[in-house]
């Protein structure tokens, strides 16, 4: 087992947001994560990437507890998280976003090789190499967000709403992409509103509502299960 | 055509509210006096009743000028008439103001009541001179004047703004400059080391002749400049590459002058300890004092951390002061008779002091700038554009924050003792908030972020009030206003941070791919 996530509870100050989730990915895998608003998921990505503590909690990576560990850390173990709503560094060049993605991969060669990878999927951040990321449209800025993130050569990683906010017509090629890099031997967690989408690339998924896994299965299956349609999928 | 006239009516009611003020607070008087001193017509010792009307004549149609013109600029449509009738309604109305005015306090002076008990720059003398040396046709020069200068002003700025050729000139003077300078026999001057030596051995010449030439007032002043300099590149790191707002900036400062100034101050500890060594102790002190602060308040960002360290400094002086720390810091006397330092035998005159802070200068300059390039450098760029993101990066956003806060403090400790041991003086109020407030005016009104911007900033801060001082009591009103001026003309600074040109790893491999210098699109 790749990723075990056990009994996670994360508070926001007194709020109790995260009610002892449990969830697992095995290596080479997508596993979809699908929710209300508020349902915590957005909350767990950032746990398991260090940027909130679990209390208490088990995250383990790899035979690893990395539930204590600081985000940095995380990242050099091959877990990258891609934030949600684009976030990108809007006053640098899609390069220089790059290379910010590349920051904990000291291997020069390694980097060559990742941008050549990085290009030859997303063609149109070679064309914009040079373009300020705030310049770049909706589409593209989601794009370099997870080309940055592949740049760090992760292992795992950890999508955060990457349709939010994007015309359909891209949100079916996002969707494409994110099957062609687990494909190549990525494992994906992802975490989307747009339950039919992901559930329909993922080979597992779970439900979770104000801070419990309620359901999980397989991506099929949850997407045929009459609550999840009715509550997710528009009926 | 209603609109228009609306227009130069509310500039004539501002351009005349300001030219009151100027006769209220006796600033009018001291323009015409350096008007007389531009001139030459006027002399240290020469009295108000001889000062020339003609110079306030000067002053007014100055005035009257900048009115029509902003008046002018200021219509939305393109026709001449338009910006001329502007311009002159606003210096016609500014003058019928202002008539009214001076007519009132003609009659305030006739009635022999003395307004000096309300105003004191407004006495008998004052008002005849305002009226063009009691003149009864007074009121009608300033509305003839006004409305001609106003008149010329709209001609004159209408004229320039329309001008094509203006802009031609501008872009063709650009376009052969930036040709010009990409020629290829010019890029091998630029490029050849002996031209950048010469250059360079020039500004060194410069820099080592001229303290020895312009005496120990300019030495004094511009060595406070290099210490400024030194300042601004510390907080600079701090705010303006890590983009944490620190104000209490002076402790830092303070630190630095106080472990020099207690090393080697006789009193009240007499260590007696070299300069060069006790420099370094307060590079060293100063460092551990930014990390002390910033271990537990690091978390913070934006507003509570400018209040959290607001307070650090006050406290820092406070506690230096107090009667708690008066054994160990001398309290509120502070110390003197601070070693100064010596080399080959000889102690440091003022130009030495100078030649000392240019050193700590260049040094200060080469170091932030190997930081801003570095991966450090980088890191905090990501850090000020979005924590969030970067911490997801891989980027240990804390240790970077404390470095930089670190590395901040050590060059204000530079700064500290380097000022203490010139003046061979510190006491607690060297500093107070005013200090901070100062740097960070000077990395802001440079650029943030941007060193160059640093440099002009402190030239600016800490050089130009001093070249003010014929405006004597007003230096202060009218550097307010240069100051206000310049934010508005130049919002991100005298000399703004370019885009953070990184030698990418990429483009140096690849030099084919890389952008060509300002082609970056945006």
């Amino acid at each position: 087992m790749m990723l075990e996530v056990e009994n996670l509870n994360v508070y926001y100050g007194a709020i109790h947001a995260l009610k002892g989730i449990s969830f697992h990915l095995e290596e080479g895998e997508i596993v979809a994560l699908i929710g209300a608003n508020g349902a915590g998921k957005s909350t767990s990505l950032n746990t398991i990437s260090g940027l909130l503590r679990a209390n208490p909690g088990k995250i383990v990576f790899e035979g690893e507890d990395i539930s204590q560990t600081p985000p940095q850390d995380v990242v050099m173990k091959g877990i990258i998280q891609v934030p949600e709503g684009r976030k990108i560094f809007a006053r640098m060049t899609v390069m220089e976003n790059l290379e910010m993605g590349a920051y904990t991969q000291p291997d020069r060669v390694k980097f060559e090789e990742n941008l050549e990878a990085v290009y030859f999927r997303f063609p149109r951040l070679k064309e914009r190499q040079k373009q300020l990321g705030g310049t770049l449209s909706g589409g593209e800025q989601q794009m370099l967000a997870m080309a940055r993130g592949l740049m760090g050569n992760p292992r795992l990683l950890l999508l955060d709403e990457p349709s939010m906010g994007l015309a359909p017509i891209l949100v079916e090629q996002i969707f494409e992409i994110i099957q062609s890099i687990n494909e190549q031997g990525t494992s994906i967690l992802l975490v989307e509103q747009n339950a039919q989408m992901a559930l329909s690339i993922a080979d597992r998924g779970y439900v979770l509502e104000t801070g419990k896994t309620v359901l999980e299965g397989s991506g099929q299956e949850l997407l045929h299960n009459p609550l999840v349609e009715e509550a997710y999928l528009g009926g | 055509m209603r609109t228009t006239i609306k227009n130069g009516i509310r500039f004539g009611a501002i351009i005349s509210v300001v030219i009151i003020f100027f006769h209220l607070t006796g600033f009018s008087v001291v323009a015409a006096n350096m008007i007389g001193g531009l001139f030459g017509n006027v002399d240290k010792n020469t009295a108000l009743a001889q000062l020339p009307t003609i110079n306030l004549a000067i002053v007014i149609s100055l005035i009257g000028l900048i009115a029509g013109g902003s008046a002018s600029k200021n219509t939305k449509t393109d026709s001449w008439t338009n910006a001329i009738v502007s311009g002159t309604v606003a210096g016609a109305f500014s003058g019928l103001f202002v008539a009214v005015f001076v007519y009132l306090i003609g009659i305030a002076n006739f009635l022999e009541v003395d307004l000096r008990s309300y105003l004191p720059e407004i006495g008998p003398d004052n008002i005849d001179y305002l009226l063009f040396g009691g003149k009864a046709s007074a009121n009608f020069l300033y509305l003839g004047l006004l409305t001609i200068s106003g008149l010329a002003g709209a001609a004159f700025s209408k004229g320039i703004i329309r001008a094509n050729w203006r802009k031609q000139v501008q872009a063709d003077s650009v376009q052969s400059f930036n040709a010009f300078i990409q020629k290829p026999g010019i890029q091998k001057v630029f490029n050849n080391k002996i031209v950048v030596y010469a250059f360079l051995a020039a500004a060194a010449f410069l820099l080592y002749f001229l303290p020895t030439k312009w005496g120990p007032y300019w030495n004094f002043i511009m060595g406070t400049v290099g210490i400024y300099i030194l300042l601004g590149l510390g907080l600079n790191i701090i705010v303006g590459l890590s983009g944490q707002l620190v104000l209490g900036y002076v402790a830092f400062f303070a630190i630095g002058a106080y472990t020099f100034g207690l090393l080697t101050a006789p009193e009240p500890h007499a260590i007696g300890m070299n300069f060069w060594l006790a420099i370094v102790f307060a590079i060293l002190a100063a460092a551990l004092t930014g990390v002390l602060l910033g271990l537990p308040i690091l978390n913070l960002r934006g507003d509570y951390l400018a209040i959290v360290t607001l307070g650090f400094g006050e406290i820092i002086r406070i506690l230096i002061k107090s009667d708690m720390l008066t054994d160990f810091t001398n309290g509120p006397s502070g110390l003197s008779d601070l070693v100064q330092p010596k080399w080959l035998g000889k102690t440091f005159n003022d130009v030495n002091y100078f030649h000392l802070t240019v050193i700590f200068v260049i040094i200060a300059i080469f170091i932030a700038n190997r930081l801003q390039y570095s991966r450090t450098g980088r890191a905090w760029l990501a850090i000020s554009a979005d924590q969030t993101v970067a911490r997801a990066t891989g980027i240990n956003t804390f240790k970077y924050n404390l470095l930089a806060l670190a590395l901040g403090a050590a060059f204000a400790g530079l700064g500290g003792a380097l000022f203490a041991s010139r003046n061979q003086f510190t006491g607690p109020e060297d500093h107070i908030l005013m200090v901070s407030i100062n740097v960070l005016c000077l990395v802001i009104v440079g650029g943030m972020g941007s060193l160059p911007g640093v440099v002009v900033g402190a030239f600016v801060l800490k050089g130009v009030p001093e070249l003010l001082r014929d405006l004597e009591n007003y230096r202060l009103l009218a550097f307010g206003a240069l100051l206000v001026m310049m934010m508005v003309m130049r919002p991100e600074g005298l000399w703004p941070k370019g885009r953070p040109e990184m030698e990418t790893l990429y483009y140096r491999k690849h030099p084919k791919d890389s952008p060509p210098d300002g082609e970056v699109q945006s």
